[in-house]
């Protein structure tokens, strides 16, 4: 594989070094980690026996690590420029493949090889449509979540799959020195998206895809192929979310986990505020997903309602991203 | 000539007058089915993606075959911009009988308009909680039945519910839930118990019901060690995620849920967090509705009460064998 650095989007020491900045540029430039540090002080405060136990942040970490994961594979689409609605969509299509597989005796390793062909063959028909068919990624994206939430209900009939095999399960349920199995699977997935998209010529060609088209159709970048890979790997990382999701609730339907597409979008918005090109990026994602994390896990232990924690999430988001227009303004 | 003229339009009086008597359903609710013409009923549901709406969906069609109705079934996947206009369209082609499943009234204000314009009566199931002239019936289960049984089955399990501390887990969108959750609520404070967070904890949307669940029940474990003696939820599939987090957490609190879906009952059985849940007879009360309906379409009969609350059964660790899972109906 070809290494080799990509200054100015995965590498947040450079871009921050380029020009000098007032304080108050400085902290406009990291408001959305800013926002994670008062979210986590203010919740220590109110909770300063519960809140950083270990017990409460192993919490915080499972339950966002399959949303880290499909958020990762948001993050790529998002690189090349484009978004993909249909994330969520696929991972709970793959866990329902996987179940039902498993359910009617195939082995489990096949079963969820045949849950992540699911998804890279769903990424690569989006990937057509969009980067050879020319299809806006919203309409084709829409149309493929339209499709693949049919064959989802088709696949578990309307029920939810259950009765998966222990080994399975503990995929999603197991602990590694007390902490859950999915913490770790989400943490070398992204660590493998971020080593891709830092230092490998196939992430440097998806930065320069979504920086201007033109340009790198120009520069003899095969664009085409740049934007079918992207979300033809966004299609196999939201399957593995999607397989580890059937294995941490030990089931499997047609509309698991669909939240994680809004919150797979929101996370990469906050996460592109952290950097000053404004272009998606894996760090910045990560601390998108753990600004969700910490706040519905935050608001859970103070006893907030849902309803107001949803309206929270908005407000949070809404002023991570003014924040990150202030700074675009200011440069 | 005059003779002629007077003699053409008395056959065409005639004629117009027996197009006119032959002329197919709809319009007044005769409820006869009128002649020859079939008994023309247009059936919907907004809920057709659960299991229960697929068996209902199903089970309507097989009726309808049975007994010889010309059958409209509309499936609106919960999106009623969708379904709605297409039951309109419907009554304007003309029915003897309107068949509502699991659709709220709150939600086809305009259907239950244009079936009272066009003299239609509409027949539901569960389709509310509380009586409305928009149905001639609505056939539903007894809700204050569900939380009798459910938290009672928590005092007998917990040895009372005195200074004991329990989570209510609601989703307001769903009248059901929404009515039976308030009713938990009211009935475990009665009891003596402490409602954990103060309130009703609700669930955002159904789909994620279980990992929201799960993640509220183990956020408050954490905070609360040993603070919880028991979930009372509004629904399975949450129930199961409630469930899933006092077992992981190593707790000891008991779950009740409600709609006895085959996991929940393999969850009563493995003698778990899972402590019971309630069968609602939807085969039956469907039977019942089509009863209704039969009387109508025979003379016109409109049911006595425009609505019904029927009983459900509480299924435990005891009878959880004997009872057909809701999502194996069909």
């Amino acid at each position: 594989m070809i290494t080799s650095r990509n200054p100015g989007l995965e590498d947040l020491t450079d871009t921050r070094a380029i020009p000098r900045r007032s304080v108050g540029q400085t902290l406009l430039a990291s408001g959305t980690v800013l926002a994670l540090f008062v979210l986590v002080l203010f919740f220590f405060a109110m909770r300063p026996d519960v809140f950083l136990s270990f017990t409460n942040v192993r919490n915080i970490l499972y339950q966002v690590a399959i949303l880290a994961i499909i958020a990762g594979a948001q993050t790529i689409v998002m690189v090349v420029g484009d978004f993909d609605l249909s994330v969520a969509a696929t991972s709970a299509l793959a866990g329902a493949v996987a179940a039902s597989l498993m359910l009617s005796g195939v082995p489990i390793s096949i079963a969820i090889l045949a849950a992540l062909i699911v998804g890279l063959l769903i990424g690569l028909a989006n990937g057509l449509l969009i980067a050879y068919l020319n299809l806006s990624a919203f309409v084709a994206t829409l149309a493929t979540l339209t499709s693949v939430t049919g064959l989802a209900f088709l696949v578990t009939e309307g029920t939810t799959l259950f009765n998966l095999p222990t080994e399975f399960n503990n995929l999603g349920q197991g602990r590694f020195l007390q902490i859950p199995l999915p913490v770790f699977i989400a943490i070398g997935i992204s660590l493998i998206l971020w080593f891709v998209l830092r230092f490998t010529t196939l992430g440097r060609r998806w930065y320069a895809t979504g920086g201007n088209v033109e340009v790198s159709r120009l520069s003899g970048i095969n664009v085409q192929r740049a934007r079918l890979l992207a979300f033809t790997v966004a299609g196999l990382v939201s399957a593995i979310g999607g397989v580890l999701l059937a294995a941490r609730l030990g089931s499997a339907s047609a509309v698991q986990g669909e939240d994680n597409l809004l919150f797979s979008v929101a996370a990469v918005f906050l996460g592109m505020t952290i950097v000053r090109s404004g272009a998606a990026n894996l760090v910045g994602t990560m601390v998108g997903v753990a600004i969700i994390g910490v706040m519905s896990n935050g608001l859970n232990i103070l006893g907030v309602n849902a309803y107001v924690q949803q309206v929270v999430t908005g407000l949070i988001i809404i002023a991570a991203v003014t924040l990150s227009s202030f700074k675009s303004r200011g440069r | 000539m005059r003779t002629k003229f007077k003699a053409f339009m008395a056959v065409a009086a005639a004629a117009t007058l027996a197009l006119t008597g032959c002329s197919g359903s709809g319009g007044e609710g005769s409820g006869s089915g009128d002649g020859d013409e079939p008994f023309k009923v247009i059936a919907f549901t907004s809920g057709n993606q659960t299991p229960i709406g697929a068996w209902w969906v199903k089970a309507v069609e097989a009726k309808a075959d049975e007994l010889g109705w010309d059958l409209t079934m509309i499936q609106g996947d919960f999106d009623f911009q969708k379904m709605n206009p297409a039951v309109e369209s419907a009554i304007g082609q003309g029915a003897d009988v309107i068949l509502d499943g699991y659709t709220d009234v709150a939600s086809i204000g305009s259907i239950v308009t244009a079936a009272k314009d066009a003299g239609i009566p509409i027949f539901a199931m569960d389709s509310g909680t509380e009586p409305t002239d928009a149905f001639a019936i609505n056939i539903t289960t007894d809700q204050q039945g569900i939380v009798d049984s459910t938290v009672g089955a928590l005092d007998e399990s917990l040895g009372g519910l005195e200074d004991k501390t329990i989570m209510v887990i609601g989703h307001d969108p769903h009248p059901g839930i929404r009515m039976r959750s308030g009713l938990a609520e009211e009935a475990l404070v009665e009891a003596g118990a402490t409602i954990a967070g103060g309130e009703i904890q609700k669930v955002a949307s159904p789909a994620t019901g279980r990992t929201e669940a799960l993640a509220m029940v183990a956020d408050f474990l954490t905070a609360n060690p040993g603070g919880l003696d028991g979930v009372w939820v509004g629904w399975d599939d949450a129930a199961l995620g409630a469930a899933q987090a006092i077992t992981e957490a190593g707790a000891t609190g008991k779950v009740t849920g409600v709609d006895a879906t085959s996991e929940a009952i393999a969850g009563i059985q493995a003698e778990g967090a899972f402590l019971v849940t309630v069968e609602q007879p939807w085969p039956s009360i469907l039977d019942s509705l089509i009863e209704h309906i039969l009387a109508y379409q025979e003379d016109g009969t409109i049911p006595e009460k425009s609505f019904e609350a029927v009983g459900t059964t509480l299924v435990n660790v005891d009878n959880a064998a004997d009872i057909t899972p809701s999502d194996k109906l069909g």
